[in-house]
């Protein structure tokens, strides 16, 4: 059963397409993630999704339905440029936002102070926004995302910009919220949060969606015919090995790319017989990093 | 129009901030001061900027004339405060050219404000000479204007048998007492009580939308800054916060003028007080209420222009390169309503009361000043909710796509292709 389907989406802004016939689908209870460098079309996407733009051609199905203004009740959203009304108070400001998703009363100022105990910053909520350091701003948007208890997540490039302890809280209410069954679906242009948060994926590049499915599933599919060496030596001869497709150095690892899945054992052979010094090998190992590499190319020099 | 849950909740922070705010105190007591003050500085300047130190040579030719000029000067109630000094003088036309070329340095540096000349011929066509630095200083001549024209007056009847009843006859101009004709049968004298009226009420409309207009405009430019502008929008549509805003600040404006105009309807409701007859006021219930109807289509229809300005623009010093043309429509109006008050039927401000835009600021003007059929009311009210509702549908076109826009300021070519966007 999916959550939320994404179906031909366009956009254009004076002519240039910022999305071009996207489609994915969200799993229920899943974490996604759409991952692309900037400027590939996620936040258009989402903003899409969230039926702040209208798309040109293509729509977005919730649970069978067609999104509208309700589908906005349901989601907590986490903008990629922050803000909050600076001169307003914080809990003010926690409590009208709940509002405009249609919660009021006692329970929800109850579960505002909660949340405001929980991250460390309840003695500020008669203080205004502007009076709160940065990290604190962070956190009150955090809550204002989440307050109303929203059966979907979106979050966009949700890391950017965050202190360290804000992304480990922001890490926990994600996988809390997993566990609660919610659907978080988020974007970001950092590969290993991706790698290490979703289930989920999808892989948005120029406006194109040119990936999408169960993470574990396209990793064992790329898998298959890579290797991820970590070694001491000369590796030029691979260059001229018949079996290898493709060798791209990331540094500290080499990913090797062979033309048939057996032939990984060809490669560990050549390994030894040319005399280097194998620390690791992996075969049926592939970072997503190296798979978006693969797909998108090498001009990828923003994504990590 | 429909307001949906969201629009109310978006309503309900703007009166939070605005209404309930000492900003609104302070403003609800600041423009009536500032409008007062700015009556009185005017008064201040007619009046008090008056001549002073002036030092006038008054000549004549013959020593009679001079001596009545002389008499008449110095009686004039006009001249009792000691700030024109006169020397008399008996000259000829020659003499007079002899004299002037003596104190010419003195006539340029300031020390002599100027010499009169009152010939033989005067007694005859009144043609009086005034040689001086500043010849049109009106402040100064119409002190002396009247002695003089009362001396020469009296030399000129003298023998002719006139009593002085008759002489005074002569002398007074004509007083206009003005009845306003109307459709309530009864005739009845008309103060100068609809003419300060009207000029209150076309002040009061334009410092308040002009305010509140600026506020609003601000306010767009703060959440589109602040960037919370996407966090609203995950919630509400565009549409439904700048209804939201603009309702919310337009309620907190009719209250404000509610305030203001209060005193109004004390007065012409009660008989607590009791004003002097000339300042009477020829005024209903349903003026007031066609005035504050009046404003709150005026107030939203300009906060929606200002808050497309907003849109479009990141920061205020921007967004004063796009609001001078509202503020055109809301100056040019002010204008003729101000001008009209010498004559209310004039032909422009007929026409301007039903052009849209200008009729929000010259009818309440209007109905102040003559009786204005009541379908014409209806008409002008008609013609601007027209306005109104399609200043909605164009200025929301142009904000959703704006307010989402950051980064370098839009040139007004792309702004037009906003109209077409599929936001």
């Amino acid at each position: 059963m999916y959550a939320l389907e994404v179906k031909n989406l366009s956009k254009n802004f004076n002519g240039i397409k910022a999305v071009d016939n996207a489609s994915f689908t969200v799993p229920e209870g899943s974490v996604f993630g759409l991952i692309g460098r900037n400027g590939a079309g996620k936040t258009t996407t989402i903003r899409m999704m969230m039926n702040i733009y209208v798309p040109d051609t293509g729509e977005v199905i919730l649970r069978g339905t067609k999104i509208g203004q309700e589908f906005k009740d349901k989601v907590g959203y986490l903008p990629e440029e922050r803000g909050l009304y600076k001169k307003m108070k914080v809990m003010d400001t926690l409590l009208f936002l709940a509002e405009l998703k249609g919660k009021t009363g006692k329970e929800v100022e109850r579960n505002a102070l909660n949340y405001l105990k929980r991250f460390d910053i309840a003695e500020r909520k008669n203080s205004k926004l502007e009076d709160l350091s940065k990290g604190n701003q962070q956190k009150i948007q955090f809550i204002a995302a989440i307050l109303h208890d929203p059966e979907f997540l979106i979050f966009d490039e949700p890391f950017s910009g965050l202190d360290p302890i804000n992304t480990d809280l922001l890490k926990d209410i994600i996988l809390e919220k997993k566990e609660e069954g919610k659907v978080i679906i988020f974007s970001t242009h950092l590969m290993d949060f991706a790698e290490k948060l979703s289930d989920h994926i999808a892989m948005i590049d120029h406006g194109k969606i040119i990936l999408e499915g169960s993470l574990s599933e396209i990793k064992s599919h790329f898998a298959q015919k890579n290797v991820t060496l970590e070694a001491e030596g000369d590796l030029s001869f691979l260059d001229h090995a018949s079996f290898v497709e493709k060798v791209e150095n990331f540094g500290n690892t080499v990913g090797i790319k062979v033309k048939e899945p057996s032939q990984t054992q060809d490669l560990l052979r050549l390994l030894v017989q040319n005399n280097v010094k194998v620390n690791k090998f992996a075969s049926n190992e592939i970072s997503l990093h190296e798979i978006f590499v693969t797909l998108a190319g090498k001009d990828s020099n923003d994504v990590k | 129009m429909m307001l949906s849950r969201r629009t109310i909740s978006i309503i309900k922070r703007e009166l939070k901030v605005r209404l309930f705010s000492r900003t609104f105190i302070i403003m609800t007591l600041l423009i009536p001061l500032f409008m007062f003050g700015i009556m009185g500085l005017q008064t201040f300047l007619i009046h008090y900027s008056d001549v002073e130190n002036a030092f006038l040579i008054v000549a004549a030719e013959s020593q009679e004339t001079l001596n009545n000029v002389q008499a008449e000067l110095s009686k004039a109630p006009k001249n009792q405060d000691g700030n024109i000094e006169f020397m008399f003088e008996v000259l000829n036309k020659k003499k007079v050219e002899v004299r002037l070329n003596n104190v010419r340095d003195q006539i340029i540096e300031e020390k002599i404000t100027g010499l009169i000349f009152i010939p033989e011929q005067a007694l005859k066509d009144k043609k009086v000479e005034y040689f001086s630095k500043n010849p049109n200083n009106n402040l100064l001549l119409n002190r002396v204007k009247q002695p003089i024209n009362k001396a020469l007056t009296d030399i000129y009847f003298v023998g002719k048998k006139f009593s002085k009843d008759e002489l005074e006859f002569a002398r007074n101009n004509v007083d206009f007492s003005g009845f306003r004709i109307s459709a309530d049968k009864e005739i009845k004298e008309e103060g100068i009580g609809n003419t300060i009226l009207s000029f209150l009420f076309t002040f009061l409309l334009y410092m308040s939308l002009l305010f509140t207009g600026q506020m609003t405009m601000t306010a767009v430019i703060e959440e589109k800054s602040s960037k919370i502008v996407e966090v609203l929008l995950s919630s509400v549509s565009s549409r439904e916060l700048m209804i939201g805003k603009i309702v919310g600040t337009a309620i907190t404006g009719l209250v404000q003028m509610a305030i203001w105009i209060s005193p109004l309807i004390v007065l012409i409701s009660t008989t607590w007080f009791v004003l002097p007859a000339e300042f009477t006021l020829k005024l209903s219930m349903w003026h007031l209420a066609f005035f504050l109807l009046n404003y709150f289509i005026a107030l939203i229809t300009f906060l929606g222009l200002f808050a497309t300005v907003g849109s479009i623009f990141d920061s205020p010093q921007d967004a004063q390169s796009g609001v001078w043309p509202i503020m055109m429509l809301i100056m040019i109006p002010f204008f003729i309503a101000i001008g009209m008050q010498a004559n209310p039927e004039n032909q422009i401000a007929r026409i301007a009361s039903f052009v849209p835009f200008a009729s929000l600021i010259v009818m309440p003007a209007r109905i102040t000043l003559v009786d204005i059929p009541w379908l014409q009311l209806v008409l002008s009210i008609v013609i601007n909710i027209t306005v109104m509702i399609l200043i909605f549908i164009l200025a929301g076109k142009i904000y959703r796509v704006g307010i989402l826009i950051t980064g370098k300021k839009p040139k007004w070519s792309e702004v037009v292709k906003w109209f077409k966007y599929n936001y």
